[in-house]
């Protein structure tokens, strides 16, 4: 299960997770992002409550941040230790803003 | 020597017994162990007949004990048995217990049948106790009572069938002794057992009873510590195991992925190490195998060693040669080994599932 919570200010974004973002629920946040960032120039992805990430979850995260780079920029917040460990050992603490 | 030869024994609602094979030699010592349910105590109980197979032979020394009309009490004279629950005669003295059944069947004489008592009680440690009634024992000193009775008739063979199982913990040791005695003696013997270091002291092979017969036969240090059969490996490593089939790709992965939660929630697993099974299931099964594959189904076997808190998730599947460390999701390749300590690919093309990925959960940080 994944809960996806948008919040607007201006041009920044905030989409806040809420469970698991694996296999099943990958598709659904490249959904939300594909119909959300027309115009958003600062994407902020906040991951205070997600408590799981595989590889789906990371390619939705690379392609919104390939995205982002041609209009703006993305952050990654409250990162979790399981999770930053997954970042640090695929290169995406490299490729990402982690705040 | 006793020989079994297909032995079969059935119920109306079961065969604990399908098809048992084996050559007793003169002074095995023999640790039947196995799973409850598995034949251990009925395989013992149909080779002095006390149950009669349905099927198969037993040969001892060559003469087949199951034939209609064989005397059975030739063979009882020489296959001693003792019971989980001692069955002494409670009217009788520990004395008079010993000295029945040389005296009405070996026909000695009440002062040989005496003599060779009193020895016998000296040797379990229980002179003084001749004129007691089993009653007045405790059930450890009740147990070498009747090891003593077994003995008496001086038995080529004999047969114990969970000896200390009855038995308060803190009296097992005492049995346990005169029974090591015993397996010194020279005497061929088969115990049934679920207490694994004393089998693994005590004797030269072990009977790993399952799927209705032997299923693996050796010595203790194969079957203890390097056994070859998966179900004595899962048995003695106590392993908990979950087998998911991934039988097309349209399966139920959140389904699996609850399985593998309460897995572990059973299990005791921390909550680091389950994060680590699920994305080893994910990245493997779900991420670089199933999108590949006409080759479902895939076999997922996750075992848990309580012992040793290591967990294995061995991943076994069809078609060609296929490792995933050579395919090109590399990202999936990548999260995966940061989820494991170890990870070993093999393929054998004689096989159904020929490709198997076996992996070791990492435990640290």
């Amino acid at each position: 299960m994944l809960n996806i919570t948008k919040n607007t200010n201006e041009t920044e974004l905030t989409v806040s997770l809420t469970g698991r973002l694996d296999t099943t629920t990958a598709p659904e946040l490249e959904k939300e992002l594909r119909d959300s960032l027309d115009g958003v120039t600062t994407l902020v992805i906040d991951m205070t409550a997600l408590d799981y990430i595989s590889s789906a979850g990371l390619r939705v995260l690379l392609s919104a941040q390939k995205t982002m780079n041609k209009q703006g920029e993305m952050k990654v917040v409250h990162v979790g230790e399981t999770i930053m460990e997954i970042f640090e050992v695929t290169g995406f603490s490299d490729i990402l803003i982690i705040e | 020597m006793i020989e079994l030869k297909h032995l079969r024994k059935q119920y109306e609602n079961a065969t604990p017994l399908k098809d048992v094979n084996a050559v007793i030699n003169d002074g095995d010592v023999i640790s039947v162990i196995g799973p409850s349910g598995t034949g251990k105590s009925t395989l013992i109980r149909c080779i002095n007949m006390l149950e009669r197979p349905t099927g198969g032979q037993i040969l001892l020394d060559g003469v087949d004990i199951t034939a209609p009309k064989y005397d059975l009490t030739l063979a009882r004279r020489r296959m001693g048995m003792v019971f989980q629950s001692f069955n002494l005669f409670g009217h009788l003295t520990v004395i008079e217990n010993l000295m029945l059944a040389p005296m009405d069947i070996l026909k000695k004489s009440k002062q040989e049948a005496y003599d060779t008592g009193m020895a016998l009680l000296r040797r379990v440690g229980l002179a003084g106790r001749e004129f007691q009634y089993p009653e007045q024992l405790s059930g450890g000193q009740k147990q070498r009572v009747a090891i003593a009775r077994t003995l008496a008739m001086d038995p080529d063979v004999v047969l114990l069938d969970e000896p200390t199982s009855a038995l308060d913990p803190t009296m097992v040791g005492e049995v346990q002794a005169v029974i090591r005695d015993l397996a010194q003696s020279g005497k061929t013997m088969m115990i049934v057992t679920h207490e694994m270091n004393f089998a693994r002291a005590i004797c030269n092979r072990v009977f790993y009873m399952d799927e209705g017969g032997i299923y693996e036969d050796g010595t203790p240090e194969q079957i203890f510590d390097h056994p070859k059969k998966e179900l004595t490996r899962r048995f003695i490593k106590k392993l908990k195991v979950l087998e998911l089939n991934v039988e097309s790709r349209d399966y139920d992965f959140i389904g699996a992925g609850a399985e593998i939660d309460r897995y572990c929630m059973q299990n005791d697993i921390p909550p680091r190490t389950k994060y680590r099974i699920r994305l080893a299931f994910e990245e493997l099964g779900q991420q670089m195998l199933l999108p590949l594959l006409g080759r479902t189904p895939i076999h997922v076997t996750l075992e848990y060693a309580p012992t040793e808190e290591q967990v294995t998730v061995t991943v076994a599947y069809g078609g060609e040669r296929f490792d995933p460390a050579e395919g090109d999701n590399e990202l999936s390749y990548m999260v995966l080994k940061r989820a494991v300590d170890d990870l070993a690919f093999s393929f054998d093309p004689e096989r159904e599932a020929g490709n198997v990925v076996r992996v070791l959960i990492r435990e640290k940080a």
